[in-house]
């Protein structure tokens, strides 16, 4: 399969873009069934988007506008790239390595995120990438320290031999470490300290309006179909060989997960900084730390 | 990195005029400065221009959540300096009323804390609550914000459906002890956002004069209702919960208790309504002289004083409400806290930017 499908087609582009949305509406229409709302209609992200998109935006000097326009650009772009390597297929685009590149360009976004924070200039953009960045070294151990057991328990850097060889313990431990850290990388109760409405607004996304602010939730809508995605293929240790098949199975375990993870964020309270960074450095890292011992130390190995 | 992160006038944790200004290092607050009066509305010199059965009214309007308390103190002080005293019905009607609008307004900060903390499932489910307690001030009073029900010597309408009262108060004692006790009590991202946050200990709050709920989460077991029973209080079997630990799970604690408590006293003032006259005076000729009145509002002790030459008109109406005496309070509270604790500490109190306002 040629890189430019993955890219721009499956799982990149053109499955990300409605997938994403589809998920933000999942997550949504979740939480208001769990609060007894009834929630937005299936197309509202997408009506969203075009909003922000056609909204003029408040003047801003033209320096700023180019990092307006860039970072997040750079972060979608970094996401769909992320995106395009999920062993998904049987024989799908991927490289020796990849594992590697998918970290590379799956952190980049945060990176974005608390750049956009500290150009904003107000006071609680700062706070909140501030917090970002704190939050996002604290789950990044976990989550990269899982990676790193899955790559030496099946012998491989490349995301496919990952996903279709690790030993069945070592993947459990290590998805549930990833599953872990989702809530944080997707800024979702009880680790949405970032974006703490009532406490910064938005955090580092305070100032951003129109089509910047537009940019930016595509951006993570994609997050959100690259990192369940991500989840997904490593936990299913096979691929039934058919496309389409694989593709609506990888498409609907996504779903599951988002609906799993809006339960877990409808059932919570936001925790604060200090005790999101304590989580993931006990719990997080512990299950990824279980998932290192297990694939150095193999039973009956 | 050390800044200062101003919280208000206009801020979506409390949709209220006020200014909390914190001077942060980094998540840690090491001072706050707080700033009231934006929405100051000369409530008590506009008093000074309208009859007494007029005040009432304009009483109404001091505060949206707790309307009732006010009209409810206004009228008593007037009462105190008439010398009568209302007729026995019309009094378990007042207490009824005011007992459903302290369930309303713990309710609703149960609510406004749930969102402050983040559990938008938690807040959705007090305002389903809160809306019971609405439909049941309508059905008695036919308004669902100021009931004006308080009159000179009575009140203006009679509880005429008990049975109703009785189901929907019901309904809300099983949600509050099945559902906003527990989670509040038991939900650990709750407790590790509540427990140990925030605390005023019960020397300071003496030494500060707080009142309410937020003394009594403190320790400082004091309660008009018990301490000096007005209207029917002392005719109720109540207890009045206490905590000593004087944090934010403390005050969530008193006012979830505090629910328990209104309905066990709304059923019980239900059960021994008697019959008989309710109707206060429609025309009051004050003599002169001077009357005060206090009543333990859901946030703490309310204290009228009435001024009067022998005029249609009071001389001087001087209202304190409790958010007043409280908010200072925040600021021992808000010391060495973190920022994400900011909002909720200064939440804790229930504070009414209204009333203080006024």
């Amino acid at each position: 399969m040629s890189s430019w499908f993955a890219l721009l087609v499956f799982p990149g582009f053109l499955y990300a873009l409605p997938m994403g949305w589809l998920m933000l509406w999942v997550e949504r229409k979740t939480l208001a069934r769990l609060q007894s709302r009834i929630g937005p209609p299936f197309y509202q992200p997408l009506f969203d988007f075009i909003k922000l998109m056609t909204k003029e935006p408040l003047p801003r000097p033209s320096q700023e506008n180019r990092f307006y326009l860039f970072l997040p650009l750079l972060a979608l772009g970094a996401t769909l790239g992320a995106l395009t390597l999920l062993p998904v297929l049987p024989h799908s685009f991927s490289l020796v390595g990849d594992l590697a590149l998918f970290i590379a360009l799956i952190e980049i976004a945060p990176i974005c995120l608390v750049l956009l924070g500290f150009l904003s200039r107000s006071i609680f953009g700062q706070v909140g990438a501030v917090r970002e960045a704190v939050l996002t070294i604290a789950s990044n151990l976990p989550f990269i320290a899982a990676l790193i057991a899955l790559a030496y328990a099946s012998g491989s850097l490349r995301l496919m031999d990952i996903a279709l060889h690790a030993p069945p313990l070592a993947r459990g431990l290590a998805v549930l470490a990833i599953f872990a850290c989702l809530p944080i990388k997707l800024r979702l109760n009880p680790f949405s300290v970032a974006n703490a409405e009532q406490e910064i607004y938005q955090g580092a996304l305070t100032e951003l309006d129109g089509w910047r602010l537009g940019l930016w939730e595509l951006n993570h809508a994609v997050e959100w179909v690259a990192l369940s995605g991500l989840t997904v293929s490593l936990a299913l240790p096979w691929r039934s060989g058919l496309a389409v098949l694989d593709a609506a199975i990888f498409a609907l375990l996504s779903l599951a997960v988002v609906f799993l993870l809006a339960c877990l964020a409808g059932a919570t309270a936001r925790l604060k900084v200090g005790q999101a960074s304590r989580f993931y450095w006990r719990w997080g890292f512990g299950f990824a730390l279980l998932a290192l011992a297990v694939s150095f130390f193999p039973f009956g190995g | 990195m050390s800044y200062t992160i101003p919280i208000g006038p206009y801020h979506p944790a409390l949709e209220e005029p006020y200014k909390l200004e914190l001077e942060c290092e980094g998540e840690r607050v090491r001072a706050a400065h707080l700033q009231i009066g934006f929405n100051f509305r000369a409530i008590e010199l506009l008093a000074q221009s309208r009859n007494v059965i007029q005040n009432i009214a304009l009483f109404e309007r001091v505060c949206g959540i707790c309307s009732n308390v006010h009209t409810l103190t206004y009228c008593l002080a007037v009462e105190n300096l008439l010398g009568i005293e209302p007729p026995l019905r019309a009094q378990y009607i007042r207490v009824i009323v005011a007992e459903l609008e302290r369930l309303h307004s713990h309710i609703l900060w149960a609510g406004a804390a749930a969102h402050i903390l983040g559990f938008q499932t938690l807040f959705m489910t007090c305002f389903r609550l809160r809306e019971i307690v609405m439909d049941l001030l309508e059905s008695i009073s036919g308004n669902r914000v100021n009931y004006a029900m308080n009159a000179v010597g009575g009140v203006n309408r009679d509880l005429t459906d008990p049975r109703t009262v009785q189901e929907g108060v019901h309904q809300i004692r099983r949600a509050v002890e099945e559902q906003l006790i527990p989670v509040f009590t038991t939900d650990p991202t709750v407790r590790a956002r509540c427990a140990g946050v925030g605390v005023l200990t019960k020397e300071e709050a003496l030494a500060w004069g707080a009142v309410g709920p937020t003394a009594r989460a403190s320790g400082v077991a004091q309660d008009l209702r018990q301490a000096q029973p007005y209207l029917i209080y002392d005719r109720l079997d109540f207890s009045v919960p206490v905590q000593e630990s004087g944090d934010v799970l403390a005050r969530i604690i008193v006012r979830a208790l505090e629910m328990v408590e209104s309905c066990l006293m709304i059923e019980q003032a239900l059960d021994q309504l008697p019959s008989g006259e309710w109707r206060g005076q429609l025309f009051v000729e004050l003599p002169p002289g001077e009357a005060v009145a206090r009543i333990e509002a859901p946030r703490g002790e309310v204290f009228y004083y009435l001024a009067s030459d022998g005029g249609e008109k009071p001389v001087r109406v001087k209202v304190r409400t409790p958010s007043f005496v409280n908010m200072p309070t925040v600021r021992l509270m808000l010391k060495d806290a973190t920022l994400a604790d900011a909002p909720l500490i200064q939440a804790s109190i229930d504070p009414c930017y209204s009333c203080t306002d006024r």
